[in-house]
């Protein structure tokens, strides 16, 4: 189906479906995070300047930890999410699924000097465009995987039609398709639903809009709505 | 079986390890304690079967997707990392970490070369033509390290600031080289390459030129109590990003992805271990080698003493003992 959808099979002999977040989301996860730490080291920074010389020194330690320490303590303790991906809903997980540890985690946070270059993470944006699961250079080397957190129940975006029962059984891929059909009809032009339509002629045995309606229907039957 | 006797039989243990899953999320403790605990792993090996039962008998999809969805957030639980134990940063700074270094030895060689020959080259030009200083630094720079460790000076190694201001710059500073020189080793190892020589002819341009004025006696007692400790751990920050380049250039027997792989575990462990040196280091360099009061024995021996420690740690530290059975 969708060629982000990574499938990884577990020791229980079962596939897990993880799909790949892309270059948007991680920049805006990463945005947040930056301007959360800002904001954060700005406060502390007034703060320390209480505490005169000796504070100057509290206050580079802060940076540190936020500049080094933040990412590698919020992915390994919290789920591997930092507050902007948990905003996002993004979440580093290692290649086989599992939650991400200590080692590959400051393996990807220090990798980042390597993907900031030259500018504003250039090189980790070109990697995560050619990358069919969308790595930058840090998750490609300590094998890491930036995911979406929360897995959208499928089918939920479905228009709610009186349902229909498919008059022959399909199988879970030719399911699938009908359903991501249905979901995605909305985003294209009617001409062009009507178009994707025409090809389930067989199948619908009707034409035109009344052809994405009936496949909406059976969509609707799929998900086991009345 | 029909689906719908399927999903009769089996919402209630899915609609309870989902709900004991999430609760796992919220409020850990009590989720642990709850007698589902026990059971989770049988439990979550049922509904695994169940998703394979119903992804083989071509249920629809939406009890595939909600068996999914169970699934994901049992393996995410069960296959967890264990939490961190506090003995096991103790056996990795005590053992585990030496005996890295030592496996590396070729790497840490390289890098040891490549910080000391341009440091002592640059000092002993330095004593030849001490006028060149200027062709390696500013005049700003010059005399900022000439102020810093002017004989006058109450505290050494510093025109101004406490303690704790010195600490957290040094850690900042310090630290972030560290990583930078391991992380930039990727580039072919260029990036280390590069560090460390600069490294060099800095630390030897600045010991040169402070000699050369006949400002070494603060210089050398500045840095001897801490440098065990910072050089290494840079020289060993320099290794690890060395073996990470030279796993793409020359991965041997593996696939360089691989290879790549193993390299940055290697090296991220390494670069762990360069930061608790150079938090000793900074710690050191701050709150000890600042006094300038203690007469040379006591600054020269601690600094000897500390260059020791660190050497017998890396040589000795967990190597089996010679008696053991």
């Amino acid at each position: 189906m969708l060629d982000t959808m990574r499938e990884i099979e577990t020791p229980e002999g079962v596939s897990l479906r993880l799909r790949a977040a892309g270059a948007f989301g991680r920049a805006q996860a990463w945005l947040l995070d930056f301007l959360l730490r800002a904001l954060f080291f700005l406060v502390a920074m007034s703060i320390c300047s209480a505490f005169g010389r000796g504070g100057a020194g509290l206050a580079a330690l802060l940076l540190f930890a936020l500049t080094w320490v933040y990412s590698v303590v919020c992915e390994v303790w919290f789920g591997g999410q930092t507050i902007g991906k948990r905003a996002v809903g993004l979440r580093v997980v290692c290649a086989d699924g599992t939650p991400v540890t200590l080692i590959p985690s400051v393996v990807r946070n220090l990798l980042r000097v390597v993907d900031a270059l030259p500018v504003l993470y250039g090189v980790g944006l070109v990697c995560t465009m050619i990358d069919p699961s969308a790595r930058r250079i840090g998750d490609i080397v300590a094998g890491t995987l930036v995911i979406h957190a929360d897995d959208l129940p499928a089918g939920s975006k479905v228009p709610i039609v009186p349902s229909q029962r498919l008059p022959v059984p399909l199988d879970p891929d030719e399911q699938a398709a009908l359903i991501e059909f249905a979901e995605r009809a909305a985003q294209l032009t009617l001409e062009r639903q009507e178009e994707l339509a025409h090809i389930l002629e067989p199948l619908t045995r009707r034409e035109g809009t009344a052809a994405v309606t009936q496949i909406a229907a059976y969509a609707n039957g799929l998900l086991g709505r009345p | 079986m029909k689906q719908q006797q399927f999903v009769a039989l089996h919402a209630e243990e899915w609609d309870a390890l989902r709900f004991w899953l999430a609760q796992l999320d919220r409020q850990p403790q009590v989720a642990m304690r709850s007698e589902r605990a026990l059971d989770f792993p049988a439990s979550y090996r049922r509904v695994c079967h169940h998703l394979a039962l119903a992804q083989a008998r071509g249920y629809s999809r939406e009890v595939i997707t909600q068996l999914q969805q169970i699934v994901q957030m049992g393996h995410r639980q069960l296959y967890r990392p264990p939490a961190p134990r506090w003995h096991k940063v103790a056996i990795f700074l005590l053992s585990d970490f030496p005996r890295l270094v030592r496996e590396q030895w070729r790497c840490m060689l390289a890098a040891t070369i490549l910080l000391y020959v341009p440091a002592i080259v640059t000092y002993v030009l330095l004593q030849w033509r001490p006028e060149l200083a200027h062709s390696l630094f500013s005049a700003t720079q010059l005399s900022t390290f000439e102020k810093m460790y002017d004989p006058a000076n109450v505290n050494l190694g510093r025109s101004s600031g406490t303690d704790l201001q010195m600490f957290g710059h040094y850690v900042m500073n310090n630290v972030s080289i560290a990583f930078r020189t391991f992380a930039s080793g990727l580039l072919f190892g260029v990036g280390a390459v590069y560090v460390l020589t600069a490294n060099g002819v800095i630390i030897g341009g600045v010991a040169g030129h402070l000699n050369a004025i006949g400002y070494g006696a603060p210089f050398w007692r500045f840095v001897v109590g801490h440098s065990g400790f910072e050089l290494t751990a840079m020289v060993i920050a320099g290794g690890a990003g060395l073996q990470f380049g030279l796993s793409l250039l020359a991965p041997g027997r593996l696939r360089r992805e691989t290879a790549l792989r193993e390299a940055a575990w290697r090296g991220a462990q390494l670069a762990l271990g360069a930061f608790a040196m150079l938090l000793v280091a900074a710690f050191i360099e701050a709150y000890w080698s600042s006094i300038s009061a203690l007469p040379n024995i006591v600054k020269y021996g601690s600094g000897a003493a500390i260059w020791l420690l660190v050497l017998f740690w890396l040589v000795r530290g967990g190597r089996e003992s010679d008696h053991a059975a």
